[in-house]
Formats: C-alpha cells, sequence, structure tokens
C-alpha cells in the first residue's frame, strides 16, 4: 500500500468510529449542559444497546453472516432496529433519571456522581451475569459493496452507518433548534431557575434530555455492533471514555463540539493507531484530555466554563 | 474534639435524657463522638492483635491481611473523597505504582549493566553484583522492604501531585473522568513496557520482607500483623488530619469552595496535599501487598479496585474514619466467607428441590452487582453511611431553648480584633476607577471610593445595582477589567481571595455560605486559617506548638462567638445546617471576624432578621468599630444605615450615584430618582430639556 492509500484507509476507519464516538459523546453532553452532572451509566447504556440490537436482530432471525439484504428490505430492517434500540435505551435511561437521579438533584458534591457509577455497575453486571462473558458475534445484514481507491476501501457497511449518524444528528439539531421543547432545554441549560419561572417544566426537560441521550446511545451501540460485527460486556468502558474526551475535547454542554470532537477523536484512534501503536491508543487519547482541561478547558467550540462552581 | 480544645460552660450542658431523647442514640453518639475516637482505635488494635490466636487457620489469616490492606486503600482513598471531596476513580493507579516500585527494586527483573556507578549503592546494600563469567555482570536491586514503604508513599505522592495538579483546578467532575482516565492507563503502560514490569505475565520472583533475620516467607500472620500495625497507624493519621486545621480545610473545600477560598484556604494547594498524601498512603499499600504476593500482574489494579474501594466509603460513611475501615471489613467478610458460605446453600437447595437454576448459582460472581447495589442504594437513602462522619445533634434542653436571648459582651475590655497598627489618617481602602462588565452589562463602571479606618460604610443601591460584584471584585472572587484596589496602600487589586484574607479582607455572603455540615466551632476555626501555620506533619505529630496554636484558636473561636451572646454558644457542637437564618448570619460575621481582619465586608447582615435582631445585630456591628474593625456593608434597611453608616454610597447600574453622610444621600435627587423612580417633576424637567 501507498502511504496516501494507508492515510485514505485510515480516515474512512477514523470517521467511522468518530461517527459511533459523535453519537456517544452527544449523550453525555446534553445532560452535561442541562444538570451539569457526568453520567457514568451513560457508558453501559452504549453497551446495554449493542446487546439489544443483537437480541433484537436474533429474534429476526439474523444470526450469523449469511443473511444479506439489499434495498428496501434493508433499509426497513435497519430502521426497524434502530427504532427498537433506540426507544429501548431511550426508556431505560428515562427510568435511570427518574427512579435513580431525580431524588439527587441539586445534592452538592459527589453524591450524583457516584449514583451513576453504581447504576453503571448494576447495567454491567446484568448484562455481564445474564449474557455471559463470552464475545458475542453480531450478523451483518449488509451486502458486502464495496469501493476501491487504490489499496483503500470503502465498504458500503461504513457509508450506511456515516449516514444513519449524520441523520440522527441533523434530527438532533432540528429538535434543539427549532422545536418548543428544544428550545426549553436551552433555555434550562443556561439557567433552570428562569426556565422554571417562565413555566417550563424542568423535570419533564431533563427526563427528556435522558431519553434521547441514551437513544442516541443505543445507536451508537447498534453502529459499534455492525461495524466491528461483534459485541462483549465490556464495550462501554473504553469507548465511553474516548466519547467523553470527545465531548470535552469539544466544548463540554455543547452539541455541534460533541460531533466534532468525536470525529476527531475517532480519526486520533485509527491515525494514531496506523503510525503510532495500538497499545498506545488509550494514553494517548488520555493525554488529549488532560492537554485539553490544562489548556482549553472549554474545549475547541466552548461553552460551559468547567472552572465555575 | 481534641483534648486541649476549651469547652465553654454553655456547652457542659448534660447529655439530654429527658423524654425527647432515648438511651440508645446517647450511647450511639458517644460511640461515633468524640471520646469514642480513641477508643476506636485502641479496640481496633486489640481486637485485630487477639483475633489470629483464636482463629489460626492459615486462610482465614491471610484473607485477614488482605482486608486490612484494603481497609488501609479505603482510609486513604477516605482522604481525597470523604475529607476534601474529590472524586478519584483512579485509586488502584496508585496502588500500582506502590507495588511496581517494590516490585522492581527487589526482583531480578531489570538487571543493567554493572559499572562503577552502582559501587556505592552496593555498600549501602541497595543492589548485589551479579558476577558472569564473560563480562562485568549485571546489577541485582536489593532494596530493603522497610526502605520502600515510606519510598512508595512518595514514588505514589508524586504521581499523584502530578496527575492532579492540572486538573485540581477544574470543577470537581473533571477530577473523576481524568482519575478514571489515569486509573485505565496505569495497567495498560504496565502491559506495555515488559522491560521494567514483565508485562501481562507479571512481575515474579519479588523478595519477601525480612526483620532481623527473620524472613516473612509465604506465612500469612507476620503479613497480618505488619497490616494491622500498618492499618492502626493510617488510622491515626487520619483522625489527627481531620482535627486539625488542614482537616477542617479539607472539609470546607468539600462543602463550599468557594466560601472556603474566602475564608483564606488556598483551594488548589489544599486538594493537592490531599490527593498527594491520599496516593501516598496507595503507594505503601501496594509494597506491602505485593510483598505479600510476590507478584504483580496489570490485572490486580483495574478498575474494579477503585470502584470497590469506593463502595467501602460509601457503605461505611464518607468521611468516617471508623466507619471506612468497618466498610472495608464488611465488603470483605462479604466476598470471602458470606458469598460463600451462601452460594453452598444455595447449591443444596438447589440439590433439595432439583432446580438447575439454583444448583449453578455462583453468588460469588455477583458481587460487582452487589456493589452497583450498595452505591445506588446508600446515595438514595442513607448518604451519611452505617457510621455517619458526625453524631446527631443533641438536643438543648429546655432552659436554653426558652433561655431570654443575651446581648454579647463586647463593651468590656477586650482586646482589638486584630493587631496591626493602621494610620488612622490615611485611608484604609482605595478604590481607584473599579470596572467590571459580564458580556455587555457593565457591573460595576468606574468605581472610586476612600474608606477611612475605624469608619462604617454602607453601600445601597436597587437590586442588581452591583453591590455585590464591587464586594466580588475587592475580594479577589472576580477579577476586575480596569481599576485598582489599595489596601492601607499596598495594592491588592485582582489578588487570589485568600491572599486577600491573609492581607486583611474578610467579608460574608448575601445568600450565606457556611460549611453546613460543619459543627459552629469548626466553621469559626476555618476562618482561623490565615491566622495559624500548622501544616500536615504537624497535625500528624501535634507538638507542643501545635497544641498550643489549637488551643489559642479555640479561644479566639469562643470569644469571638460571645459577641452574640447565647445566641450561638449553647449550639457550638450543632451542625451549621441546623441553625435558624438568623443565626446563620450571626456566624457568618463571627467566621469572618476570626480571621482578624482590619476590613470586614458585610453583604446584607440583616437580611432576614426580624426588628428585634435587627437592631441586636446593628448595636453588635457599631461594636465592631469599637474593637478597631472597619466596615463596609450592603444593606437594604436603610434604618440600619442611617442609624451607624459614617458614610454612605449609593450604586446605580453599576455606577455611583451619591456619596456623603446618611443625610446628605437621603435628599439626593439622583438617589430618589434611583430608588422610587422618576418623580412628576423630574418627568416635568426632563420634558422641559428635551
Amino acid at each position: 500500500m501507498e502511504s496516501w492509500e494507508i492515510l485514505l484507509q485510515q480516515v474512512i476507519n477514523g470517521v467511522s468510529l468518530g461517527a459511533m464516538y459523535a453519537l456517544l459523546a452527544l449523550g453525555f453532553t446534553m445532560v452535561y449542559g442541562i444538570i451539569e452532572l457526568i453520567n457514568f451509566a451513560h457508558f453501559n447504556i452504549f453497551m446495554v444497546g449493542s446487546f439489544i440490537a443483537m437480541w433484537v436482530m436474533q429474534l429476526m432471525g439474523f444470526t450469523g453472516q449469511s443473511h444479506v439484504l439489499y434495498g428496501l428490505p434493508l433499509t426497513a430492517m435497519l430502521v426497524f432496529v434502530l427504532c427498537v434500540t433506540m426507544v429501548a435505551t431511550g426508556v431505560l435511561g428515562a427510568l435511570i433519571e427518574r427512579f435513580g437521579l431525580r431524588a439527587l438533584r441539586g445534592v452538592s458534591g459527589t453524591a450524583p456522581m457516584i449514583t451513576t457509577i453504581g447504576l453503571s455497575y448494576i447495567l454491567f453486571n446484568v448484562i455481564l451475569l445474564g449474557a455471559g462473558a463470552d464475545t458475542k458475534n453480531y450478523s451483518n445484514p449488509m451486502p458486502n459493496i464495496r469501493w476501491e481507491f487504490g489499496d483503500a476501501v470503502l465498504h458500503l457497511r461504513e457509508l450506511i452507518l456515516w449516514g444513519v449518524s449524520l441523520v440522527l444528528m441533523l434530527a438532533l439539531h432540528y429538535f434543539v433548534r427549532r422545536t418548543k421543547m428544544g428550545k426549553a432545554m436551552q433555555a434550562t441549560a443556561q439557567d433552570q431557575e428562569a426556565a422554571r419561572m417562565v413555566g417550563v417544566d424542568v423535570d419533564r426537560v431533563v427526563i427528556i434530555t435522558f431519553f434521547i441521550g441514551s437513544a442516541l446511545a443505543g445507536a451508537a451501540g447498534v453502529i459499534f455492533g455492525l461495524y466491528y460485527n461483534y459485541t462483549n460486556f465490556g464495550i462501554g468502558y473504553t469507548a465511553g471514555l474516548r466519547a467523553f474526551t470527545a465531548a470535552v475535547l469539544g466544548g463540554i454542554g455543547n452539541i455541534p463540539g460533541a460531533m466534532l470532537g468525536g470525529v476527531l477523536i475517532g480519526l486520533i484512534e485509527s491515525l494514531g493507531g496506523q503510525y503510532l501503536a495500538v497499545r498506545w491508543t488509550d494514553v494517548i487519547i488520555f493525554s488529549i484530555l488532560v492537554l485539553v482541561l490544562v489548556f482549553r478547558p472549554t474545549g475547541l467550540l466552548g461553552r460551559a466554563s468547567p472552572t465555575k462552581s | 474534639m481534641t483534648e486541649t480544645q476549651l469547652q465553654p460552660s454553655e456547652t457542659a450542658a448534660p447529655p439530654a435524657m429527658g423524654r425527647e431523647t432515648s438511651f440508645i442514640p446517647a450511647i450511639w453518639n458517644r460511640a461515633t463522638g468524640i471520646a469514642g475516637r480513641r477508643g476506636f482505635l485502641i479496640a481496633f488494635l486489640v481486637i485485630g492483635a487477639l483475633l489470629p490466636l483464636i482463629d489460626r487457620n492459615e486462610g482465614d489469616i491471610d484473607a485477614g491481611a488482605n482486608a486490612l490492606a484494603y481497609a488501609i486503600l479505603a482510609l486513604g482513598l477516605n482522604i481525597v473523597v470523604g475529607f476534601a471531596g474529590l472524586l478519584d476513580l483512579g485509586y488502584a493507579a496508585f496502588f500500582a505504582i506502590g507495588a511496581y516500585a517494590y516490585g522492581i527494586f527487589s526482583s531480578y527483573q531489570v538487571q543493567p549493566e554493572w559499572w562503577g556507578f552502582w559501587e556505592p549503592f552496593q555498600w549501602l546494600g541497595l543492589v548485589q553484583h551479579m558476577t558472569s563469567p564473560d563480562g562485568p555482570g549485571t546489577v541485582h536491586f536489593t532494596v530493603s522492604f522497610w526502605l520502600m514503604l515510606p519510598i512508595s508513599a512518595l514514588i505514589a505522592a508524586f504521581f499523584g501531585v502530578l496527575f492532579g495538579a492540572p486538573t485540581l483546578r477544574l470543577k470537581g467532575d473533571y477530577l473523576a473522568i481524568v482519575t478514571l482516565g489515569f486509573g485505565e492507563i496505569v495497567p495498560i503502560v504496565a502491559r506495555n513496557v515488559p522491560y521494567l514490569t514483565n508485562g501481562a505475565a507479571g512481575l515474579n520472583g519479588v523478595a519477601s520482607p525480612t526483620l532481623f533475620g527473620y524472613s516473612f516467607g509465604v506465612q500469612s500472620l507476620p503479613f497480618y500483623y505488619l497490616g494491622l500495625a500498618l492499618a492502626g497507624l493510617l488510622i491515626l493519621i487520619s483522625l489527627r488530619l481531620k482535627n486539625s486545621r488542614i482537616g477542617r480545610a479539607w472539609l470546607a473545600i468539600r462543602e463550599d469552595e468557594i466560601a472556603a477560598e474566602a475564608m483564606g484556604v488556598n483551594r488548589v494547594k489544599l486538594k493537592l496535599l490531599a490527593f498527594g498524601i491520599g496516593a501516598g498512603f496507595a503507594g505503601t499499600t501496594g509494597t506491602f501487598y505485593v510483598a505479600k504476593l510476590q507478584t504483580a500482574a496489570p490485572e490486580m489494579f483495574m478498575f474494579p479496585v477503585s470502584v470497590m474501594l469506593i463502595v467501602m466509603i460509601v457503605l461505611g460513611g464518607m468521611g468516617s474514619v471508623a466507619g471506612v475501615v468497618l466498610g472495608a471489613l464488611i465488603l470483605q467478610l462479604l466476598q470471602s466467607v458470606i458469598l460463600q458460605d451462601m452460594t453452598q446453600w444455595v447449591h443444596a437447595f438447589g440439590e433439595l428441590t432439583g432446580i438447575e437454576f439454583f444448583k449453578q448459582l455462583d453468588l460469588v460472581q455477583s458481587i460487582e452487582l452487589i456493589f452497583g447495589i450498595i452505591l445506588v442504594v446508600m446515595m438514595r437513602f442513607r448518604r451519611q453511611g452505617l457510621v455517619p462522619e458526625r453524631a446527631a445533634v443533641t438536643a438543648l434542653t429546655h432552659a436554653q431553648q426558652t433561655a431570654v436571648p443575651t446581648r454579647g459582651a463586647v463593651a468590656g475590655g477586650l482586646a482589638p480584633l486584630h493587631r496591626r497598627p493602621i494610620d488612622a489618617n490615611k485611608p484604609l481602602l482605595e478604590i481607584r476607577g473599579l470596572s467590571k462588565s459580564f458580556g455587555g452589562i457593565k457591573a460595576v463602571r468606574d468605581f472610586s471610593l476612600d474608606v477611612m479606618p475605624g469608619s462604617i460604610v454602607g453601600i445601597i443601591g436597587p437590586n442588581g445595582s452591583g453591590k455585590t460584584t464591587f464586594f466580588n471584585l475587592i475580594t479577589g472572587l472576580t477579577k476586575p477589567d480596569g481599576g485598582k484596589v489599595l489596601l492601607a496602600g499596598e495594592d491588592v487589586t485582582g489578588l487570589l481571595p485568600h491572599v486577600i484574607v491573609e492581607r486583611g479582607i474578610a467579608r460574608t455572603f448575601q445568600n450565606l455560605r457556611l460549611f453546613a455540615n460543619m459543627t459552629l466551632l469548626e466553621n469559626v476555626l476555618v476562618g482561623t486559617h490565615t491566622r495559624t501555620t500548622t501544616g500536615a506533619i504537624g497535625a500528624v505529630l501535634r507538638p507542643p506548638r501545635v497544641r498550643r496554636e489549637e488551643g489559642a484558636a479555640n479561644e479566639r473561636v469562643l470569644e469571638t462567638l460571645r459577641i452574640f451572646g447565647n445566641r450561638l454558644m449553647p449550639r457550638v457542637q450543632h451542625l451549621a445546617r441546623t441553625l435558624s437564618y438568623a443565626n446563620r448570619r450571626r456566624l457568618e460575621i463571627a467566621r469572618a471576624l476570626v480571621s482578624e481582619p482590619v476590613l470586614i465586608l458585610l453583604d446584607e447582615p440583616t437580611a432576614g432578621m426580624n426588628p428585634t435582631e435587627t437592631l441586636e445585630l446593628t448595636d453588635q456591628i457599631q461594636h465592631l468599630k469599637d474593637r478597631g474593625v472597619t466596615v463596609l456593608m450592603i444593606e437594604h434597611k436603610l434604618a440600619v444605615v442611617n442609624q451607624i453608616a459614617d458614610k454612605v454610597v449609593v450604586l446605580d447600574h453599576g455606577e455611583k450615584i451619591a456619596e456623603g453622610t446618611p443625610k446628605e444621600v437621603h435628599s439626593n435627587k439622583e438617589v430618589l430618582r434611583a430608588y422610587l423612580g422618576r418623580s412628576t417633576d423630574a418627568v416635568a424637567e426632563a420634558a422641559a430639556a428635551s
């Protein structure tokens, strides 16, 4: 492979990872923007999402790599799996907010964050104990159509995943900017008290934020499964940490920032893996997290200042 | 509290044993309270020392030694999470650093080539020369275990400070995520540098400690007693730190970072100290643990270890030393005894009923699920843990509750509150052209003011006119865009809040920022932070100098609290959050006063007080003047300002619109307009002018 071909290939891989990280980062950034809480349960809502999608596909009869669909049936099947997964993880996120976190809202100190760690651990272990520790094969219903640019390859699969992320992000952008609920969200993020005073039902805004963030994490889980063709109870930890770094890199609380940060982290992972070493990827990403926090704590696009207490 | 603490006669009320309080809480108070602390340490050591004599089972003793190692780790993490309120999710990384430090310096893993450089180390017994027939031979590290115990603490503390420093300036949440990342990468690094660590296979052949020629070998008993001694030492260190100037500053940061800073606590430095000491505990434990296991592998230090330690702290009680030890022991017992026994019962039940599910069920595997459930349930229903950090508040007696409020005895011949000479003819505070904008809003505009020493200056103005911003600019909580603040001729513009307190400006807050879960006494003691010097080492060793300083600080605090008569004195051991609104205001003033300020800024001191209380406080503020403190106060109650202010300044839209005696200001047209809107005259005038 020529060096430009390697570069192109890694950019293609990086954008695919980035699309997934961006979806996952959105959940962190939205919840943080509204109630200034790092939701560690988000790590494993993502993981649960990848399992739900796998089970849905198994129920539909897709188990191995043999079932390949084309055209409309493929679209319908993917849309169906995504919808079911997103609703399920969205409801999971909303339940976590309602029964786990609402009672602790406004409690200062470490208690809310510790609760999200506990919830995350529960999700993690329920899947571990229920589904087992072994890595599960994911079925791949997408045809193996590929475009070659020299030795670099772009699969239809990747194009579909990019499209899914893009559509979801545009839908989110439209929702936040144009709908009444979206505006209530923006208002709550700026000043919860003031929003409450002008009639915004803050509890409802918060639970919907959790629903949407978790639904996007579910979609990211589906993308993970379809991209790597496997899932495992442990995927939430690494991916979650990277997605969080993406959210910080873009500017925590900033929705376009999370999308940008996600793609950048995806590219850093693939290019860093190529030109440095895969085993050092996590160290590189962690260094980026620390460097951003030291030198530009508001992130690339900036918003809420992390120094405010 | 400390043994040197002065107990005022008002607080020496007998424990309430009337109808309202039952006997059991009284015992519980005692067990978890002041008297129980030393007793806890002694009981822990005695019971711990006796256990191996009762249970001689090697496996049990080994489990006990492990439990002690985790108890020490939990104690260290408690300093970070419980005392200073910093959520550290990568604590196991420091454990790993301590473990690998000893592992590398006491095994055959790293064998550099021998040359002259190593000879001095050989004389010191730190290395051995491994001769080889063809060449200079190699170096074998043989650093003593006993030497490595403190060195590992220092190495781990160094890494703690290195990674804490960039993030401790930010909000606490970021520390959680950075430590999570750090906790993940340390095992990765350990795996990726096999030269030092033997990678994933793990470091083997770590030397066993020897003591006076006696080798610990693979027996559990010596490790058990060593662990017990270390745990006892660290319990003592934790208790002493907590009840010291340093510990109070940590708790203050945990409760309210901004208020702590405004009371003179250097928050970045103290957070780093907590982080470093916590890491140090972990480093020492790492060395202990790896010497016991004689091997170290990356898997031993992953995220689940950090979570388990947090579960121990949450279960026992954040910030509670006895609670954390209890939490650690309960979880170890659960893991190594209870779940195993229960699994056998469940299997027996499965055999009995023939249900396959119960035959297969292994409860030990569900330990992490149980951890998650413990975290959620404790946070939801019992956030203070099994053994709360604070004993329940003893109720006041009926007599104390119904006592007629007395005014304090300030008028008597007390020393001035501060000890520095002030030039009475020069302004104490000079403000020159101070400005601050937030976005497009000019909160304070080109503001200048002189405050003469020994005067009371009132600042009035409509809500939103920039009064509190002005206070924030003086005290360093907000950085000005322009202008200067001079205190006794010295430029203090833009200094950090804690430095400004040290220079002699103290403040109270409009919306009350007390340390809610600390007692009244501790709240006010935090105010003495800049006037005392005890450091972490002094707090642990408690030499006579430190005891004297603690005693003097306590006296100072009680003397200051007496300003408010019997309002606060009977409640000195109560938590600040139990106070009434008016008493909270009084407590904030007392907390500011013990920092021995030359200038005190009071932000609406009488807000929320009834007329009698207002009158009482007005008097007390006047007395402050007699004791040499200059007062700058924001106040909405004009009656108060009129009565005691020597000078009144009126702010509107960030600008000074009037300054003068109360009388002059009240007849000022601009002031009337700002407060009452335009009068009909003014409207007519304006119409005529246009």
